[in-house]
């Protein structure tokens, strides 16, 4: 035991007391997540944001000014009246994208109505610019409306259908609870595997490539041990640098989804040790996997070309949250690690009923692989074949 | 005689890629690299196995020190088998070989304290060692100067007072002064006599001449994984000259025989 502890110190030491990979490993994931979901929602929004458009009316009514002029707080567009003499002009400056949208009403609209009537309306619009679309959809709103006001002057209400639309009241917590079960159990795989990634093969693929390992297998210190002592370590260091990523995402939470989602608030802290729980079992079967790649490999090289494709695998694991309605009911499924941890979280983040079942077997099914790559691990730290390979 | 390390006819051979095929200009995959070797190091000698690049002795060390098994025979060490009791072995034994390296981030003072713990020694024993063989080997001055920035000669001190801290009853260094200066190579041959006389049991390999007729007290001489010599430097004729010749001897017939 003390032997574990010593080897577990040392890992520790040989990560914290070094301030390059220090920084590398707990505040880069976390500081570049920020930035770049930080980034991601600022473009977003300001891709979304609302801008005044420029609208150029032949011939307007009051009437339909009443229907576009906003209402208090509302963006302003700059609406101005043309005579018919100067549509070309406005005409080449929507092709140039530097005007929006013309609205060419006929002469007289509102007088000339009687049965029957019909009168063309023109629009004019360049569908090569976003903006320009956007108003004009916008506008042709406004226009429907007047269009129906109209109708009515002539035939009263001649409606047919009359909607009542009625809903239960909008759980918000469920749609945020729906919004992260998407998202985030894709993104705590990766952070929990990036995490081990950068520091796992290092610490033994490393160590073997440059023979500090063999200086270690020398002391009368059990395979099992040294296998232990390791894999301890790794986890907990993988976790810290995890939970770093998972710090910055949440952090750029409000600019990715917008300010007014809260969702640190909707879960308690049952719902947070589940989680922490969940992920410090998750962490020891990835250092598993990493550490017997890393012993099963040649040089660091070849660890980083072997554990790849796992982690990509891992990834595909992951994306399977963005599909499906809530976790997975098939009970044996979450003896499947990994699996487990994206259907558990999935399952916390949107407070299913039957979690404790989930997380009891996903921490059972953790358990024992960590267990069984432990042992693996002690026998190849065991045979000269894999750890003397040349 | 008390024989502390008895080596019982041990073989071992290696499985060569390609690669490894190639550079050694060889058709056969096999390579029987330590080939029936026995022989015993007694309490209070140095044993030097002399040999040249490439004769098995480095692969016999590594059995000696666990970090390989033999293919069949075996080795006791200190009354522990090598086959059985690994561990046992491991305790009773200081190894040093060019492929044990130290981590470069730290520092020896900082190592010295983790192999101890390691090894389940007491705290004040680990000061006291740690004073006693930093203070002889002159590790001292830099004892807080990381790994990585120490020069070859350095980094070997390092090596053999971490080898050494448990205070082993068995020594084996594998080509102990290769790539030294004359100064330090002085300092581990001294060191090394001063163990013997202090009743320790020890085995190097070399091919320098020189070293075994100055320290050893018997020598055993190893050409493709075999034996072909083991008598005492006296018996050798007791000079490096006398040496050479019976070297030199064995491999011409050795290859004649080839």
């Amino acid at each position: 035991m003390k032997s574990i502890w010593t080897i577990f110190k040392k890992e520790w030491d040989r990560v914290i007391k070094d301030k390059r990979l220090l920084f590398s490993v707990m505040i880069l994931p976390g500081l570049m997540i920020f930035l770049i979901y930080t980034f991601m929602g600022t473009a977003m929004s300001s891709l979304n944001a609302d801008k005044p458009g420029n609208i150029a009316i032949v011939n307007p009514t009051s009437a339909f000014a009443d229907i576009y002029t906003p209402d208090e707080g509302e963006i302003i567009d700059n609406v101005i009246t043309i005579d018919s003499t100067e549509i070309d002009t406005y005409k080449d400056l929507v092709d140039a994208g530097e005007w929006d949208l013309i609205i060419d009403f006929p002469e007289d609209l509102e007088t000339g109505l009687v049965d029957g009537y019909q009168e063309t309306l023109e629009i004019y619009l360049n569908g090569n610019e976003t903006q320009s679309q956007i108003i004009y959809q916008t506008y042709r709103g406004y226009l429907d409306e007047y269009s129906e006001a109209l109708s009515y002057q002539l035939y009263n209400d001649t409606t047919v259908l009359v909607f009542v639309i009625d809903s239960m009241t909008v759980d918000n917590n469920k749609i945020i609870g729906a919004l992260m079960a998407s998202l985030l159990p894709m993104l705590v795989v990766m952070f929990l595997f990036s995490g081990a990634m950068s520091i796992g093969p290092e610490s033994i693929a490393g160590e073997k490539e440059r023979g500090t390992m063999a200086t270690l297998l020398v002391t009368p210190v059990k395979r099992s041990q040294i296998a232990m002592g390791k894999v301890a370590s790794l986890g907990v260091l993988s976790l810290l640098s995890a939970i770093s990523s998972f710090i910055g995402i949440i952090l750029s939470f409000p600019k990715l989804f917008g300010e007014d989602i809260d969702f640190t608030s909707i879960y308690g802290f049952g719902e947070y040790a589940m989680i922490l729980g969940l992920l410090f079992s998750t962490v020891f079967v990835i250092v598993g996997v990493i550490s017997v790649v890393s012993a099963y490999a040649k040089n660091l090289k070849e660890a980083g070309t072997l554990i790849t494709p796992i982690y990509l695998l891992t990834i595909v694991i992951g994306i399977s949250s963005m599909f499906g309605e809530g976790a997975n009911t098939s009970w044996w499924l979450y003896l499947l690690p990994i699996y487990n941890t994206v259907q558990t979280l999935i399952a916390i983040l949107t407070f299913d009923s039957n979690i404790t079942l989930y997380m009891m077997i996903t921490i059972f099914s953790n358990l024992v692989f960590t267990a069984l790559l432990i042992l693996l691990l002690n026998r190849m730290f065991n045979s000269e074949k894999i750890m003397f390979s040349k | 005689m008390e024989a502390q390390v008895i080596i019982k006819d041990i073989t071992k051979t290696f499985i060569l890629s390609k690669k490894q095929q190639k550079i050694e200009r060889v058709n056969n995959k096999h390579k029987v690299a330590v080939n029936g070797l026995s022989f015993e190091a007694y309490k209070g000698e140095i044993y030097g196995l002399l040999g040249p690049n490439g004769a098995g002795k480095t692969t016999a060390l590594r059995c000696i020190s666990t970090l390989i098994k033999p293919d069949s025979g075996d080795i006791i060490v200190n009354g522990h088998s090598v086959m059985t009791d690994p561990e046992k072995v491991r305790e009773s034994i200081g190894f040093l070989t060019s492929d044990l390296k130290l981590e470069a981030f730290f520092t020896p003072n900082y190592l010295f304290d983790y192999f101890a713990h390691l090894r389940g020694i007491d705290e004040n024993i680990i000061q006291t060692r740690k004073k006693q063989l930093f203070e002889k080997l002159g590790i001292d001055r830099f004892a807080e100067v990381k790994v990585g920035e120490l020069s070859t000669g350095m980094c070997q001190k390092v090596q053999i007072a971490i080898s050494l801290l448990h205070d082993p009853a068995v020594i084996v260094f594998d080509e102990p002064t290769n790539g030294l200066d004359v100064l330090t190579a002085k300092v581990v041959t001294d060191y090394l006599t001063e163990l013997k006389n202090a009743g320790k049991t020890i085995i190097i390999s070399t091919h320098i001449f020189s070293v075994v007729e100055k320290i050893c007290d018997r020598v055993g001489i190893i050409i493709n994984g075999k034996l072909l010599l083991a008598k005492t430097i006296g018996e050798v004729g007791g000079t490096e000259a006398n040496l050479e010749n019976q070297f030199f001897d064995l491999v011409a017939s050795e290859s004649e025989e080839a």
